[in-house]
């Protein structure tokens, strides 16, 4: 079932005169779609750009409020069956790194067994991209349709997003024990060998 | 000696303690401003180590007990190396040739401003330290400035008496300032004292808002190091945590070269310099 969201028009009286538009160049509708990510995921963390991964680069990279990092990739007509194998190439590529993101920089809001999932927009879907995206399952990745609409002379971007909507996928997974960061050093309680005197000297 | 934080902490804090501008000489190429401390209030140009003293016939060796997974600390570690190159002194940080531990480095070699990374085939503390030792040795010919080496420690290796447990005769950490870092941090202090004597156990504190909590982390730790292992460790002072050390890491280029004015940095340079004062008095041979 999609639903889609228009973005906020202007305050007008009059009825909107919508046709569909060329996008843009690629660095505006970067720039366009990036105002609309929180409508693709509600409460939407940004915590970078044009991240460079396995071998490309991911265009956004965000939290959810969960801890869950999400990555974000931008394609044009006819890219979506190459994105959505990057998606996967790319996620594979972060999960590994999540806690050495979260030691870099423990205040984003990263959280460790959060994971990490994919969201694709494309003006299209072919069949194959919605086949292999469910198959892979809305935990890793979502598929978004954005239109360019004309409205006026203004353009406006409609946001379709295709599988289930964003804001209904956020449970985290459970945390699992090898997401979970151990001491610094690796070591176990165990290994320390703390006494409990020892111990409670840093409570 | 013991030696606490607030002891070094006008090398940090510029004013706290003795005047920066009265107290600070020309120790090190490429200083305009160099900082003394309590410990060495006779510094002077002439008290230079570099001309006080023969060439060692190796230099000194500081094990660093890093995990295979903890980038920020091998980052330091590395950052402290590029530190030593900008006094002129020779920087070569060892660390053993681990595929798990792959993601802690930059590519082995020399790099910026003649820092070198070596990454060694060892499989415990006992070759590791007889690495070190031979580049230790071999690196003092050249090291007109001094130097010091420093020597990836994995802290698996710290499990009991070891041949190589005279690696372990300098050990610097890392230690964080939260409750759970301390923890870990004491427990390694404890394995390097049992797997062997370690005169000198040395601790940098970083990831402190405040000064006063950096204090009060180095005081936890060392009060409980000396109360319960009968040891005193000694400061090298407080990494100052900001945004610029997270960008370092992530571009791979060191701090003091990508942002040397910011106050990571600097912090940064005022460890080293400790570390390489202090190595003037531990050069073997």
């Amino acid at each position: 079932m999609s639903r889609g969201y228009y973005s906020r028009m202007r305050r007008t009286t009059r009825l909107a005169d919508l046709a569909l538009a060329q996008p843009p160049r690629r660095s505006q509708l970067t720039e366009g779609l990036r105002a609309r990510l929180g409508e693709v995921v509600p409460s939407l963390h940004l915590i970078a750009e044009g991240v460079l991964g396995a071998d490309s680069s991911i265009d956004f990279v965000g939290v959810e409020p969960t801890g869950r990092v999400v990555l974000i990739f931008i394609g044009e007509d006819g890219d979506d069956l190459e994105l959505i194998g990057r998606a996967v190439a790319q996620r594979a590529w972060v999960e590994p790194r999540i806690r050495d993101w979260i030691q870099l920089a423990p205040n984003l809001g990263v959280r460790p067994g959060a994971g990490a999932r994919a969201v694709l927009l494309c003006p299209s879907f072919c069949y194959e991209t919605e086949a292999a995206a469910a198959a892979l399952g809305s935990e890793a990745v979502s598929l978004v349709r954005y239109h360019y609409l004309q409205n006026r002379g203004d353009l406006e971007i409609l946001i379709e997003p295709i599988t289930r909507a964003a804001s209904n996928e956020s449970t985290p997974r459970r945390p699992k024990n090898s997401d979970t960061p151990p001491f610094r050093t690796g070591l176990s309680h165990e290994d320390l060998g703390l006494t409990a005197e020892e111990y409670v000297e840093f409570e | 000696m013991p030696r606490k934080l607030e002891d070094v902490l006008d090398y940090f804090l510029p004013g706290a303690g003795v005047p920066a501008s009265a107290a600070r000489a020309n120790a090190y190429p490429g200083e305009d401003a160099q900082p003394t401390h309590p410990a060495h209030s006779d510094w002077s140009p002439d008290a230079n180590p570099r001309t006080r003293t023969d060439r060692p016939a190796a230099l000194p060796i500081i094990a660093l007990p890093i995990g295979d997974r903890d980038v920020v600390h091998a980052a330091f570690a590395w950052n402290l190396a590029v530190e030593f190159a900008r006094f002129g002194a020779n920087a070569t940080l060892l660390a053993p040739a681990d595929p798990a531990a792959a993601s802690l480095w930059p590519p082995s070699g020399r790099g910026p401003i003649g820092a070198e990374l070596e990454l060694v085939h060892a499989t415990n503390l006992r070759e590791l330290h007889r690495a070190a030792l031979d580049l230790a040795v071999s690196r003092a010919a050249d090291a007109k400035n001094g130097g010091v080496i420093l020597t990836r420690v994995p802290p698996a290796w710290l499990n009991g008496m070891s041949d190589g447990r005279a690696l372990l005769r300098w050990v610097l950490l890392f230690a964080a300032t939260e409750s759970k870092d301390l923890r870990e941090t004491y427990g390694l202090a404890k394995r390097v004292l049992q797997a062997g004597p370690t005169p000198r156990l040395g601790i940098t504190i970083h990831g402190a808002r405040r000064i006063e909590e950096a204090e009060r982390a180095f005081s936890r730790l060392a009060d409980t190091t000396q109360r319960h292992l009968g040891h005193a460790v000694v400061s090298y002072g407080l990494l100052m945590d900001d945004l610029h050390i997270y960008r370092a890491i992530v571009a791979h280029r060191p701090i003091g070269l990508e942002h040397p004015q910011s106050r990571a940095a600097r912090a940064l340079r005022d460890v080293a310099r400790l570390l390489l004062e202090d190595a003037q008095d531990h050069a073997l041979g």
